[in-house]
């Protein structure tokens, strides 16, 4: 730049060819920033729980070590880790631009996540039916709050996944959808890591 | 299991019943005649000259970040008004509570506010200046300039913007429809526990508050994704990192700051949420509940957002005070060091809120060296200002005088706030006036940027300049008052006066509370210096059609484009050679080099998306606060289904012509003042160049 | 905006999924957590060791997550997605150590003493005791 001050010459004050940018990399900078501040809304709820795991946050009521279930807990570790899986391999599929595999990774991914829920919901019943519920006292309200959250995102995920295999058969592999198919799988990797925290910090713990 | 509710429930209208007006309160009557009128006031010119259409083509509908920004603006000054008014309802009460024989008028003992309507003002007063006009005040600027100033033609994901900002008025509308239609929160804008849990607080008060902060915080986080892809991916070819202008830099901390944050403020009100509608336990007084929790999770957002707001006001001081004493900014590399590290320290200090809280020496120890360790890297940016205006040549226009203020304030504001720092000095003045003194000098720095700002810029979006003249009483009568309230206010804080007081025991206050009842005579004035600048700016406006570079010292990029700034900021992307591009041109002679020729671009679309969002954020919204269900699970699906349905229906956006570029730049008004865009500098020999190119 | 011309699966972002990562990703999260309730259920260390080891087998899984599953590195494609990562890591370890130390602290400084408050830690004796 100085040399050409000192020639004389002024570099040029004007860029055209510029109007075009990466759109799908904006768009998976912008859903990895939100990512964060999930990241970050677990944060809040893991601190939550870390002040009312005490026992006299129990009240009087079930502790930590009576209500988790660790070997239980797995089979939701596998279901989820292994959904995350199929889902990658969905996108793996759509690196080399196979359309049925991606809708079959995407199937696949669904029903897994949908036996997660189904575990968890019924983890949650078998707590209900012997009388631990959310009302109790903090602990629970605690435990519940931070399970459920995560749950949340999963069956959010469920329906988004639902809505991208609709847009796959119906419009193809745009630029659009491929951009929201990124997107969903760094949501859907990001609930992997985020029941790793919860199974190591919740299930393992408690059962210490 | 779900807590029982008390007053009358009714499956269609919820907690909702028609006791809930208050159409026997005379103040409430006041505010509604006045609000009545305000409303008419702008209603009736738009119904009149049938500009609906208009109206809802270019505005309601829009996603042009320029346009955003200014709703953005005009939403927090009318916020910033009613907060205001809230203010001058506090000093007025307090002035007239005065002691076991002061008088008692319409339904108080003493003063005119009964204790639970007091405590709603003061509740609201907080939350509405610091969510609801601060919060959109920057955000707004940000949201106009920093695209400007990296040379972009709008934001990364202009919808999402439109639908922030719709989230963040949906937000003020349920804090203004507190007024109207049941009673406000009676906590405090920080919801101290366990008075907001629903045996303490049974009414829909502070249901309004919680969804009112969790709405608005939701678009406050999507703006800040927003800013840092449009900062990160959407720079004009040749702007480099150290060449970026400090607002934008600073934009960027602030929005890092809060995509961080908010979420922890989002689970402290869920939380809260939770247990007065569930019934959980998380923070009451029995059943293993904490108490404490909600007031550290609050505070864990709570001090990174003082940093949210005041960051972008230091990036204002930084553009403003360069621009008027015609030098580069002092230290620029020192100034982002600074700005992050504030960022980063900000994190680690959030307990100085609650040192009495009890957690010990070593903890208080913690927080009191993190807290005190902030206010170097403020120092540093405090002495760069100082080396900027060091043998400038300063000229002292209404945003310097505003930026010079503040300036001030942060240096009183910055030292009490160190004070409060030591875990001694802070258990003596903890909850007395002493910290409202120091937090208003603060936040009152944020609002002289703020008015700084939008008279820096008014001319560069708008096209005209505001009234000098009528701007520096403004600014004069704002800053006695300002002098007047808050040096009584700190004196009362060392006698004894604690915060939140309705009626005040202590006859020895009454000289100083009379002080700070002149001082909100004096801002009151500043209310009417305000609107009479508005309008007589707006009545001269063609006699002061501003050029390119209106103030004729400006340095950074925005200024290179026309006045008004055209929907589409720059006819060619520009190639940015320096940091203080402006300048540089200047002292090349090509400030006024127009691109030799023009080529097609790409716009975003209008799209009425946004605002059917916040149509439906505020049914749910108002549903949850009413517990009206049906109402809430039908907005709930309304969202979810509008951005199912855009997602399949991905507007790409339209072109413009080569031509069409052309016609546009050559047309009158741009047309006519193009030529004259740059004969406003008088001495080019005078310009400093920036360090950096 | 768009590049209606270029075909989106080339796109870098796309085609960085790998199979191998995905399954090495896969298998050393299933692996490392298995592990870790391997650990818990025979119960083979004191409670303070355990609660230390399992926290860094969890670290380690998410280590292989971020690097084998997200794929992070420092590439023009996901150079900022690495950098916000890191800035955001510590934010997320004060957030939740930060306030887990204080109200610990607090939990000594107001409970009352011999309360079974936190089985498996011992008290520390302050000034006033």
């Amino acid at each position: 730049m100085d040399d050409q001050r000192v020639r004389g010459e002024l570099p040029p004050l004007w860029n055209y060819g510029h109007e075009t940018h990466d759109m799908i990399a904006t768009k998976t900078l912008g859903f990895w920033l939100y990512m964060l501040s999930d990241a970050l809304l677990f944060a809040g709820l893991f601190a939550a729980y870390g002040v009312l795991d005490h026992s006299m946050n129990a009240a009087g009521g079930p502790t930590e070590a009576q209500i988790v279930h660790p070997v239980a807990a797995f089979w939701q570790t596998i279901a989820v880790v292994t959904s995350v899986f199929c889902y990658s391999l969905a996108t793996v599929a759509l690196k080399h631009g196979y359309r049925q595999l991606v809708v079959l990774g995407i199937l696949a991914a669904m029903l897994l996540g949908a036996v997660f829920i189904a575990l968890e919901i019924a983890d949650f019943a078998d707590l209900y039916a012997h009388g631990a519920t959310p009302q109790v006292s903090g602990f629970l309200s605690a435990y519940f709050v931070l399970i459920a959250t995560h749950g949340l995102h999963m069956a959010f995920g469920l329906l988004w996944l639902f809505v991208m295999l609709i847009q796959v058969i119906r419009l193809g592999l745009t630029a659009p959808v491929v951009a929201q198919l990124l997107n969903l799988r760094l949501f859907w990797q990001f609930q992997s890591a985020v029941w790793v925290c919860v199974y190591v910090f919740v299930y393992l713990k408690g059962a210490i | 299991m779900f807590p029982h509710l008390q007053g009358p429930y009714s499956f269609l209208f919820g907690r909702f019943t028609l006791d809930a007006i208050p159409y026997a309160n005379p103040i409430i009557q006041f505010a509604f005649a006045f609000s009545a009128v305000a409303a008419l006031l702008i209603v009736v010119p738009v119904l009149y000259y049938k500009k609906i259409p208009y109206l809802f083509r270019e505005w309601l509908t829009t996603v042009d970040h320029k346009k955003i920004g200014i709703m953005y603006i005009i939403l927090g000054l009318v916020m910033m008004f009613r907060g205001f008014v809230d203010g001058m309802m506090i000093r007025t009460q307090q002035v007239m509570a005065d002691g076991p024989n002061s008088a008692g008028h319409l339904e108080a003992t003493h003063g005119y506010l009964p204790p639970s309507h007091f405590d709603q003002i003061y509740s609201s007063h907080g939350t509405l200046m610091i969510i609801f006009a601060a919060t959109p005040i920057l955000t707004g600027l940000g949201n106009i300039i920093v695209p400007l100033q990296i040379g972009a033609r709008d934001m990364a994901f202009p919808t999402m913007n439109a639908i922030s900002l719709w989230l963040t008025a949906v937000g003020a509308m349920l804090v203004m429809a507190s007024l109207f239609i049941g009673d406000f929160s009676t906590a405090g804008w920080v919801g101290l526990i366990p008075l907001t849990e629903l045996d303490f607080s049974p009414s829909t008060g502070v249901d309004y508050w919680m969804w009112a902060i969790q709405i608005s915080s939701v678009g406050t986080t999507l703006n800040a994704i927003n800013v840092i892809a449009t900062i990160v991916a959407m720079r004009a070819p040749g702007m480099r990192w150290d060449r970026l202008p400090i607002f934008t830099w600073t934009t960027l901390s602030t929005s890092i700051i809060g995509l961080t944050s908010f979420p922890i403020l989002g689970v402290a009100l869920a939380l809260l949420g939770a247990d007065r509608y569930l019934g959980t336990h998380f923070y009451t007084a029995g059943h293993g509940g904490d108490l404490m929790l909600y007031t550290n999770l609050f505070w864990i957002w709570g001090h990174p957002e003082v940093y949210f707001l005041v960051l972008p006001a230091f990036g204002i001081l930084s553009e403003v005070v360069p621009a008027f004493s015609e030098k580069p900014l002092f230290g620029y590399i020192t100034m982002v060091a600074a700005t992050f590290a504030i960022a980063g320290i900000s994190w680690l200090v959030w307990l100085h809120h609650f040192f009495t809280m009890g957690a010990g020496p070593k903890v208080n120890s913690f927080f009191s060296v993190a807290t005190m360790v902030v206010g170097i890297p403020t120092g540093v940016k405090v002495f760069n200002w100082l080396f900027t205006l060091y043998r400038g040549r300063i000229t002292f226009a209404t945003p310097m005088l505003w930026a010079c203020g503040g300036l001030f304030l942060l240096l009183i504001g910055g030292l009490t706030g160190m004070m409060l720092a030591i875990p001694a000095i802070n258990y003596t003045v903890h909850n007395s006036v002493f910290v409202i003194a120091h937090f208003h000098c603060m936040v009152l720095l944020i609002v002289y940027a703020a008015f700084a700002a939008v008279s820096f810029w008014f001319p560069k979006v708008f096209g005209f300049s505001l009234d000098e003249r009528s701007g520096k009483y403004f600014f004069w009568t704002f800053a006695l008052g300002t002098i007047l309230v808050f040096t009584a206010m700190f004196g009362l804080g060392f006698m004894g006066e604690t915060r939140r007081l309705d009626y005040l025991y202590n006859t020895k206050w009454f000289p100083a509370l009379v002080i700070e009842e002149v001082g909100i005579g004096f801002y009151t004035l500043s209310c009417v210096f305000f609107f009479y600048m508005l309008y007589v700016s707006i009545r001269d406006r063609a006699k002061n059609i501003a050029s390119s570079d209106p103030w004729g010292t400006a340095r950074t990029l925005e200024w290179l484009t026309h006045s008004p700034v055209p929907f589409y900021n720059f006819a060619v992307t520009p190639q940015v050679s320096s940091r203080d591009e402006l300048t540089y041109r200047y002292l090349n002679n090509a400030a006024a080099t127009a691109p030799a020729h023009y080529e097609a671009i790409h716009m975003p679309k209008n799209t009425p998306v946004p605002i059917i969002i916040g149509a439906f954020a505020f049914g749910f919204g108002f549903g949850l606060t009413w517990r009206i269900w049906w109402l809430t699970g039908l907005s709930l699906l309304g969202i979810i289904a509008v951005v199912i349905y855009r997602s399949f229906n991905r507007d790409d956006g339209y072109h413009l012509s080569a031509e069409t570029m052309a016609e546009l730049e050559s047309r009158p008004p741009l047309g006519v003042i193009a030529e004259s865009q740059f004969l406003s500098r008088s001495d080019p020999h005078h310009l400093i160049p920036a360090k950096v190119h | 905006m768009s590049e209606p011309e270029t075909n989106p699966i080339l796109h870098g972002e796309v085609q960085q999924a790998s199979l191998l990562g995905y399954t090495a990703g896969f298998f050393a999260t299933l692996a490392l957590l298995g592990a870790a309730l391997l650990l818990t259920e025979f119960h083979v260390m004191p409670p303070t060791y355990l609660l230390g080891s399992i926290a860094g087998l969890a670290l380690l899984a998410l280590l292989c997550q971020t690097f084998l599953s997200f794929g992070l590195d420092i590439t023009r494609h996901n150079i900022w997605k690495s950098v916000s990562l890191v800035l955001t890591i510590p934010l997320f370890i004060l957030t939740i150590g930060l306030t887990v130390w204080m109200f610990q602290q607090l939990a000594i400084n107001t409970m009352i003493p011999g309360a079974n408050i936190m089985p498996g830690m011992t008290m520390q004796p302050t000034m006033l005791q």
